[in-house]
């Protein structure tokens, strides 16, 4: 949305038309790998398939859902996990980008150094934490000097896998952050400065507003990825309903217990979610950055 | 907000990283997955024919031996060669594989190569050819346990490959005879533990299917049996075998006779525990003997200090072991349906195509290859599988397996009460008779 809006503001019409005719291929190609999938899905989750056996159902599939027990408590699990892993993950990427905005020595380094946990696939550091966290031979257990079943308790699992996202995805976040924070011009700061403003003056009434858009940016691509997570639920506890999230379970009816009506009901179920969760977030995004565009316009 | 003159670039670049970084997480994320070497675990076709008459579609696990299998009936049958395509080592993906090319109609396999607990679901789903006519051929001549896996609901749908049955290994500088009963387990492998300073016993106790089959020997060892007679409900809380199994887990995990880890361990987290000798006792299936003997690349800390025995009971009498292995069916969706059938019926009953297995150590199914057999853990083994215990190959057991999981690994750690636990467990094998 925002790019056609940007293509109006400066453009004739000629070249928005001519922008419609390139944009067309890659608009077709999304259609054939975006939009037929969901589609389909969609059209699956009205049957009730058993092997070659298929009936159509309608809705049936959706009432189940809703009334599933173990839906609900994966709800609830990516729930827990999205809130507590993305705000730990901003906090952390907060504190990381505005050191690296700082000027001291070693900045190059302490850059590439802080971004090492984000380019390890998450499949593979998942295993590595896996590893660390179990009991045997109890790596975690030893630094922190404790005797916790990390791999099985509930609650302690939850609190490793979020441990585990936010050690992986903090670094993502204080790059979103860092690119914000270069763009903001020193001249406030030292403006600022001469008004008498204290370091917690300036981030709270310079740093943070100018950031806005790319704060936004940020929670966007971190509460959708952590609401359709998979890797570190799967891979520490599997199926369990213990720490399964959206994904997990709708892999389970897919692959473990094939149910695939059902299955494509939990898809098309978890996508919404995801997608009201993502409007919600663009359409603030929209309603400051837009609106900014559209009041220079007016101007 | 103040109107900035470099908002929107600024946007811009916000939006530009953004997306990069986002490209940069798809472009991992849709990577090769970890572990999975290019030396074809699976998802492709062996090369073993120029002109395959017929696909036979078998784990990428053990691949060499499944591929001199193939390699000997294509000697014998020039004219119409076989080509294996290999699927992926885990059986979740195997399952997955099959389920694509049957789903679809692609029908690209002849024959399949089926873990001996989806007999009844392939069955059920129409996806496998009935076999009931050939069940002459192999009663009598393959396992007894192997047979029942391959049938459902008294129809025979598949013929037996290969086996799999556990073995209790034990250290023969720690323990002097191998016990017979679970409570002398208990009790030999509690104090030896602690005279030794290491654990007692390992096992399969991770939230998998292991952790199923583990339960069972327990609850099979102690009188359970799933299912009455003609697979029609669940006899699973009759008598106490299921309280006594899941007392004596429990029991196990408080004291600590279960090794640290146990309730994440899979066979060879087992494997690598025993073999470093940090522990007494071990429930494992044959693979780990060559590499407790030293033939792997790891080193073994107990190559001449162990030894093999049955798994023992809650009597004392006999020995309950959960029957793992291939059974080989026919797709409804081939188009070489004798011979498929011939191939199915010539790698159970074959002599020298069982021999292949033997000669590798994955158990075969026919009981003429232990009766000629002059290992002696093979000629256990021989025994162990006599006496070996299906796994109800019924239509839902995935989601019974399941269910176990779900209920009884809370309870084995005191996370959950035991009754309510076991009560869902009888709930979800009568779900399991039944297709939704």
């Amino acid at each position: 949305m925002a790019t056609t809006q940007t293509v109006r503001v400066g453009r004739g019409l000629g070249e928005r038309a001519m922008g419609r005719v390139f944009l067309a291929p890659s608009f077709a190609f999304m259609a054939v790998i975006a939009l037929f999938p969901v589609f389909y899905a969609i059209g699956r989750s009205l049957y009730d398939i058993q092997g070659f056996r298929q009936e159509f159902t309608g809705i049936d599939n959706y009432v189940r859902v809703l009334t599933d027990p173990g839906f609900l408590n994966a709800v609830w699990n990516t729930l827990v996990f999205t809130v507590a892993s993305v705000s730990l993950e901003f906090v952390i990427g907060m504190a990381f980008a505005l050191i690296m905005n700082q000027a001291f020595v070693g900045r190059g380094l302490t850059r590439a150094v802080i971004l090492i946990p984000w380019v390890i696939p998450t499949a593979v550091a998942a295993q590595v934490w896996r590893f660390m966290f179990d009991r045997n031979p109890g790596f975690v257990n030893a630094v922190l000097g404790t005797d916790i079943n990390w791999l099985r308790d509930p609650f302690w699992s939850m609190v490793g896998v979020v441990s585990a996202d936010v050690w992986k995805t903090a670094p993502f976040v204080a790059l979103l952050l860092l690119a914000g924070l270069q763009t903001i011009p020193k001249d406030y700061y030292e403006a600022a400065r001469v008004d008498g403003a204290n370091a917690l003056q300036r981030f709270w009434s310079v740093t943070l507003p100018l950031l806005r858009p790319a704060i936004v940016v940020a929670l966007l691509f971190r509460t959708v990825e952590a609401m359709r997570m998979f890797d570190f639920a799967y891979v520490f506890t599997g199926y369990s309903n213990s720490l399964a999230t959206l994904s997990v379970y709708a892999q389970r009816y897919l692959v473990r217990e094939p149910d695939l009506g059902y299955a494509n009901a939990l898809s098309t179920v978890t996508f919404v979610i995801v997608m009201l969760v993502g409007l919600a977030f663009i359409s603030r995004m929209g309603r400051h950055m837009i609106g900014d565009v559209a009041r220079k316009e007016k101007r | 907000m103040p109107l900035l003159p470099h908002q929107k670039r600024y946007t811009a670049r916000v939006f530009a990283a953004g997306a990069a970084a986002l490209g940069l997480t798809l472009a991992t994320a849709c990577g090769e997955p970890p572990g999975e070497g290019t030396a074809g675990e699976g998802g492709d076709t062996a090369g073993l024919s120029d002109d395959p008459a017929f696909v036979w579609a078998v784990t990428g696990a053990d691949r060499a031996i499944h591929e001199e299998v193939a390699r000997l009936w294509n000697e014998e049958n020039p004219d119409q060669q076989v080509d294996i395509f290999f699927l992926a080592p885990t059986a979740d993906e195997q399952r997955q594989a099959m389920f694509q090319d049957l789903q679809n109609q692609a029908g690209e396999f002849d024959v399949l190569g089926l873990d001996v607990i989806w007999t009844g679901e392939f069955a059920e789903y129409g996806y496998i050819e009935s076999l009931e006519d050939l069940r002459g051929e192999v009663e009598g001549v393959s396992l007894e346990g192997a047979v029942d896996s391959a049938q459902w609901q008294q129809e025979l749908y598949a013929l037996p490959y290969s086996s799999n049955g556990a073995f209790l290994y034990y250290r023969t500088d720690l323990v002097e005879e191998p016990p017979t009963t679970w409570e002398e387990l208990y009790d030999t492998g509690t104090a030896a533990a602690e005279e030794a300073g290491i654990s007692a016993y390992v096992g399969q106790g991770d939230q998998y299917e292991g952790f199923v089959v583990n339960f069972l020997e327990l609850y099979w060892s102690a009188g359970g049996q799933l299912f009455d007679d003609a697979q029609e409900r669940s006899t699973f809380l009759e008598g106490d075998a299921a309280t006594t199994a899941l007392d004596f887990m429990t029991r196990a995990y408080e004291t600590g006779f279960y090794a640290d880890g146990f309730d994440t361990m899979v066979e060879d987290d087992a494997r690598a525990l025993f073999q470093a000798g940090e522990a007494v006792y071990m429930r494992n299936w044959p693979y780990a003997i060559p590499l407790l003997q030293g033939e792997g690349d790891e080193e073994s800390a107990v190559v001449d200090d162990f030894a093999v025995a049955p798994l023992p009971t809650f009597g004392g009498e006999g020995t309950t072991s959960a029957l793992g292995g291939l059974n080989n069916a026919v797709s409804t969706l081939s188009d070489s349906k004798e011979l498929a059938r011939e191939f199915v019926l010539w790698a159970a009953t074959d002599p020298e195509a069982q021999d292949v297995l033997m000669r590798n150590s994955l158990p075969p199914t026919m009981l003429s290859a232990y009766e000629n057999t002059e290992d002696p853990d093979f000629q256990m083994l021989g025994d162990i599988l006599a006496q070996a215990e299906a796994r109800p190959p019924v239509p839902g057991y995935n989601s019974l397996s399941l269910a176990v999981q779900d209920h009884l690994h809370p309870a084995f750690r005191g996370q959950a009460e035991p009754q309510p636990a076991l009560e869902a467990v009888d709930q979800a094998a009568n779900d399991a008779l039944e297709q939704e």
